[in-house]
């Protein structure tokens, strides 16, 4: 700009100040409150014909924020016409042109107002070097960035949006040095405190929150802006994004309203487009990004979440198409890879966000998010050593990334774990319980492959690595990064992550029924190349839960069944969102055994082979929808009538009688003689029966409980879970001197729901004393798989064991004896080298007898056993 | 081995009582319960003490002391547990106990502490665990055991530590108020065959700490709590308890040789007039101290080596204790 040029503009800007009224002024700020009160029609109306260029780029900020970008632009350059050469407007120019992908426009409109002395000059400047970086021409960003370090230091007043430009591009360079991020929110709070009704920098500190894992801190900061403003479009969107981050499914309502404020706001488009992909609904991902790019046809986000969709429907030429446009705008935009990393993650493709995240970080070595990204799946896919080393990358250059973090404190904690090997499975688990958990979990574990790979046709790639971790924070780690996930297991294909039984309340999960179904995913994920549906695949886990033995995996429960009455279920072809979007907290639960189900009726009508023709058809690409008519003869809504009408005959009776329950029946409002009277009005109310039959357990008046238990056990036979009718006989029964009728009870019970831990106890208790050896033995046996820290468990199955002569299981017994750490040691080592002797084991019998000895070398019973172990080697 | 063997090892201890058996005078005080649940527990502990000692120790009923906060609860209760009665049986204890003798004293019950100095609740005026030690001063040359289950004791340790002194708490800081679950893991170990860890057919000191500590840190992991009970014993004087006594670097030494049975456990071979029952006495001494001894070494030794020495010096002593077996049985009486 020439000197004259300057002073030209100088008096254009003096002159609007002059011809401006003060009145005018007063509307701007009127403006500016309404503004930041969500009031945008009312901030509009203020601005509307003001001509000053405050008030203007304030119009042109407000139109933007509603997404009126059209009208934006025509503010701006209706007031560039009226003064020519002005750069008042041409910041807020470049940012509506930027965000309706005209790139070159707002680059002029930037540079303009960055060279022409305009008032915004400074947030000029950093849009122009966002938009260098942005464009890939990071040579030319950095250096603008680092400027903004000068203009800081130089200690000069600045305004609150000044202040936000520094803080901005501090955060931007924060890249390069992660202590710099801490500089970017001191300049933020400098900013805000400097005008706290900025709320644009508010929204910048929150979404710094997130990019630093400080989830907490990020819902105060939007929650603080939508206290001032409800309807404002960045907070909202960043509280979707902290709530996605937190698993919950308030996102997509967030997203939602965020919307409503700004229709045209890309970032949320591209958001829903996300959440649509992780509830596996492409299509409508597809249309939200379509809308985006209607808006702004160079969105970086909207373009690489194209050609993740089309990368997830295996449209290879799509992709390519879309992933060049990209590369036209932004030739080193390493975000394209991490996202489709990321989508690849949330669609279980570990395989692929490996590849996805190793482009990242090959095209940007400063690629932080790629380099974790790529660490965190190598460790999915079992690639400890570089997962580790990529991760320990990551860390040096982001530590703030809590998800690095733990998973190297993790990795830490993993180095301590045994690890040992069974055929086609390795094990990783705490030492202090790996002795008593590798020898069982190595026999399910092997047990459910040969079953699946004769089922399925299929043989995932040994070893398949199982993690078993103690401290459920542990396994939350290594599965989602952070403390705080629900589940129980899961398999990223070649590796499977769980909770020790310890990890939970005694008898709180089936440990070996979980194993099964994650080896299950393994299956599937292995069998459809990553391409299986959640639903389908969490069906199908649970339905060989229930092909491995009587009793495992999940149950009908009275809460199912409601819910199905209520219809509150999904319908098969939205099951998906049951897992993936829960409504009400027993939704995922219910989605779990309703895919079971589901699994059922497709083996009960086509026969169980057309399961795995099933998963064939996901591996080739096919849609649920094209797969049932293919292979089922019919289409998803035929297939959910039939479904329904399946539902409604194989669960009949309890159907009636939760149907005929009415809302007053059972509940702690009730007396014992209320109850009678209902139970006599209502014999076919399930729950009004069982309601009676607990109240009169309470009371201890067991003789009079039988009935009402007998009725609502004969109206809901499948229903075993806590407080059902078989473990109120039960006890009702044993408290009547009934032991024979009490083990009828249990052994139906235990049939059903073989994770009833207590009730396996008592079961083999009671066989015991009906001197029913064998059954009492089973029993104990069937309580291993639940929960096997109990030391008195162990030692009364070796005593059935050895008493039965069956000494295999004496050792395998004996030995988690002695692993769970008893205070008699050598009586421990003993009775297993006598089990070892009993199983021919003669090596092994000897030196645990001589371990026993040394402990307590004049223990006279193990004294003897050496003498027979030492003729036995002798005479071998 | 079952339950009637281990009894049966009482018994051949106490037919072949060494010269030097020293007497045990056992003072058991059960502490003022407040709720009924303690006061069950402790009447129940104490009881189960009071009748192992009799029953299954050997320890007569004339050295035995029972004081409890309801003297109407069990007819073996001597007396109230006040302040006053304790300190009478202590008196009455010390005139009658040979200078040889040993005394055990047992508090059931609840601790706290006031103003850093630790108590055991009583029915009326509490007792300090100095009152103890002057208590305790009374017995010059007496083995002494102190056995504390209370909560908050673990400062007992310090208060009455010293020579020729055994003290166990259930805690280790006045800090640990929560009720206790050591004392009856504690109780039970004195005859439980399960304690018998060296299957010796005795139970020591050590062996019922040991099962008590580890039974206790197991009943809180069932039930997924914090462990708030440390249990501690002291048997070196140095006034500081040890959680994990290790008897080759401190802690432990004098319990792991403690035994609550009336028999000298100390006699390292019982007596006879059989000369071929005295050899094999003698042999078996023998291989067991080449046992101590090669066990001393084995961390210098190669580990084939070891083993190998092992099971013969063990085939050995197996032999040996058969032959000793098979003549005892032929010997009449």
């Amino acid at each position: 700009m020439t000197a004259a040029a300057r002073a030209v503009t100088v008096g254009i800007v003096l002159g609007l100040a002059v011809v401006a009224p003060s009145a005018r002024g007063q509307d701007v700020v009127a403006a500016r409150a309404a503004f930041a009160a969500g009031q945008y029609d009312a901030a509009i109306r203020t601005l509307r014909g003001s001509e000053s260029g405050d008030a203007v780029r304030l119009l042109v900020r407000v139109l933007a924020e509603v997404g009126r970008y059209d009208d934006a632009i025509d503010a701006a350059r209706h007031y560039e016409g009226r003064a020519p050469g002005s750069p008042d407007v041409a910041n807020v120019l470049g940012e509506v042109l930027l965000a309706t992908g005209d790139l070159n426009g707002a680059e002029g409109a930037f540079d303009r107002a960055a060279s022409d002395g305009a008032s915004d000059s400074l947030d000029a400047r950093y849009n122009l070097a966002a938009l260098y970086l942005m464009t890939g021409r990071v040579d030319r960003a950095r250096p603008g960035f680092d400027e903004f370090i000068d203009v800081y230091n130089r200690g000069g007043r600045l305004s609150s949006e000044e202040l936000t430009a520094v803080a901005s591009a501090v955060w931007d360079l924060s890249v390069l040095d992660w202590r710099l991020a801490e500089d970017a929110l001191r300049a933020y709070d400098e900013a805000i405190a400097a005008d706290p009704n900025n709320l644009e920098a508010q929204v910048r500190v929150g979404n710094l929150f997130l990019d630093k894992y400080q989830g907490t801190e990020a819902l105060e900061t939007f929650e603080a802006i939508l206290a001032k403003n409800s309807r404002h479009p960045g907070a909202l969107l960043g509280l979707a994004h902290q709530r996605r981050f937190a698993g919950s499914p308030e996102a997509m309502g967030l997203v939602d309203r965020a919307l409503e404020t700004n229709p045209g706001l890309v970032s949320a488009l591209v958001l829903r487009g996300i959440l649509f992909v992780e509830l596996e609904q492409l299509d409508r991902a597809e249309e939200d990004v379509s809308r985006a790019l209607a808006v702004n046809p160079n969105a970086l986000d909207a373009l690489t979440l194209r050609a993740g969709v089309r990368f997830l429907r295996g449209e290879g030429a799509g992709f390519e198409d879309a992933r060049q446009r990209v590369f036209a705008i932004n030739p080193r935009h390493a975000g394209f890879y991490t996202a489709l990393a990321e989508l690849s993650v949330r669609n279980r493709l570990y395989e692929e966000a490996v590849e996805f995240a190793g482009q990242a970080v090959r095209l940007d070595s400063l690629s932080w998010s790629g380099l974790q990204l790529l660490g965190i799946n190598q460790l999915r896919t079992g690639a400890m050593d570089e997962g580790r080393a990529n991760l320990e990358r990551a860390f040096a250059g982001n530590p703030y990334d809590a998800w690095t973090k733990n998973t190297l404190d993790l990795l830490d904690t993993l180095q301590t774990y045994d690890v040992s090997r069974s055929q086609r499975f390795t094990f990783a688990i705490d030492g202090k319980e790996s002795e008593v958990l590798a020898p069982y979990f190595a026999e399910i574990a092997e047990e459910a492959y040969d079953r699946m790979a004769t089922r399925y046709g299929y043989r995932p790639e040994p070893p398949v690595r199982v993690e078993v971790f103690p401290d459920h924070q542990d396994f939350s780690v290594r599965t989602v990064g952070l403390a705080g996930l629900g589940a129980l297991g899961v398999s990223f294909g070649p590796v499977v992550a769980m909770d020790s039984p310890s990890a939970r309340e005694i008898g709180e999960f089936h440990w070996a029924a979980t194993l099964w179904h994650e080896i299950a995913h393994t299956f599937h994920l292995g069998l459809t190349e990553h391409r299986v549906p959640r639903w389908f695949t969490e069906g199908l886990a649970v339905y060989e839960e229930r092909r491995a033995r009587s009793g495992w995996g999940d149950r009908v429960s009275p809460g199912f069944l409601r819910a199905f009455l209520e219809e509150r279920l999904h319908t098969v072809s939205e099951l998906n969102n049951g897992f993936l979007r829960p409504s009400f907290p027993e939704q995922l639960i219910y989605s779990y055994y309703q895919a079971s189900l589901v699994c059922d009726l497709i083996a009960q009508d086509h026969g169980a082979d057309v399961l795995t023709a099933i998963l064939r058809g996901y591996r080739d690409g096919e849609a649920t929808g094209e797969i049932f008519e293919r292979v089922l003869g019919m289409d998803l809504a035929a297939f959910d009538a039939r479904f329904e009408q399946y539902v409604r005959t194989r669960f009949a009776r309890p159907l009636e009688a939760l149907e005929s329950a009415g809302r007053a029946a059972g509940g702690a409002a009730h007396s014992a003689a209320d109850l009678r009277r209902l139970a006599g009005e209502r014999p076919d109310d399930f729950v009004v029966q069982l309601a009676l039959g607990q109240a009169l357990v309470a009371e201890g008046r067991f003789e009079l409980a039988i009935d009402p238990l007998r009725n609502a056990k004969a109206l809901f036979p499948q229903y075993a879970g806590h407080g059902s009718p078989y473990a109120l006989l039960a006890q009702a029964y044993r408290e009547t001197g009934a032991p024979e009728q009490a083990a009828v009870e249990l052994r139906a019970l235990t049939a059903l729901n073989a994770g009833d831990y207590r009730a396996l106890l008592e079961l083999a208790e009671l066989e015991d004393q009906l001197g029913n050896r064998q059954a009492a033995a089973d029993a104990l046996d069937r309580a291993m798989y639940v929960y096997p820290m109990e030391l008195e468990p162990h030692r009364r199955l070796a005593e059935l064991a050895e008493e039965a002569g069956n000494w295999e299981i004496a050792v395998r017994e004996r030995h988690a004896v002695l692993a769970l750490d008893p205070v008699n040691r050598a009586d421990a080592l003993y009775h297993l080298a006598r089990a070892s002797l009993g199983a021919g084991r003669l090596d092994e019998a000897r030196r645990y007898v001589l371990w026993s000895l040394e402990i307590a070398p004049s223990f006279e019973a193990a004294q003897d056993l050496l003498l027979e172990i030492h003729d036995a080697r002798a005479n071998r | 081995m079952n339950r009637r063997m281990l009894v049966l090892g009482l018994a051949a201890a106490l037919i072949f009582p060494a010269a030097g058996a020293a007497q045990t005078y056992l003072l058991v005080v059960g502490g003022i319960g407040g709720e009924p649940t303690y006061r069950e527990r402790f009447q129940v502990w104490c009881s189960a003490l009071v009748s192992a000692a009799r029953d299954q120790l050997g320890i007569a009923d004339d050295r035995i002391v029972y004081l409890a906060e309801d003297p109407e609860r069990d007819p073996r209760i001597d007396d109230r547990s006040t302040k006053a009665n304790i300190e009478a049986a202590f008196a009455d204890l010390a005139q009658r106990a040979e200078p040889s003798g040993r005394l055990v004293v047992v508090l059931v019950g609840h601790g706290s502490t006031t103003g850093n100095v630790p108590r055991f609740n009583l029915p009326g005026p509490d007792m300090q665990a100095e009152d103890f030690a002057a208590q305790l001063s009374q017995f010059a040359t007496q083995e002494i055991v102190v056995v504390n289950l209370a909560s908050a004791s673990g400062d007992w340790v310090g208060a009455l530590s010293g020579e020729r002194r055994v003290i166990v708490t259930a805690t280790r800081s006045a800090a640990e108020r929560h009720e206790t679950v050591f004392g009856g893991y504690f109780v039970a170990a004195l005859t439980s065959e399960d304690a018998d860890t060296d299957k010796d057919g005795r139970i020591s000191l050590l062996e019922a700490f040991e099962y008590a500590r580890r039974e206790v840190a197991r009943v809180y992991q069932r039930q997924n709590r914090l462990l708030t009970e440390h249990a501690l014993l002291d048997d070196d004087g140095d006034g500081s308890g040890a959680h994990e006594p290790d008897p080759a670097t401190g802690d432990g030494a004098r319990a792991r040789t403690w035994f609550l049975t009336e028999a000298d456990v100390t006699a390292a071979q019982p007596e006879t007039d059989d000369s071929v029952l005295a050899t094999l006495y003698g042999d078996r001494a023998r291989l067991e101290g080449a046992l101590a001894e090669l066990r001393a070494r084995k961390d210098s030794m190669d580990a084939a080596a070891y083993e190998a020495e092992l099971e013969r010096l063990l085939l050995e002593l197996a032999r040996t204790n058969r032959s000793i077996r098979e003549r005892e049985a032929r010997i009449p009486g």
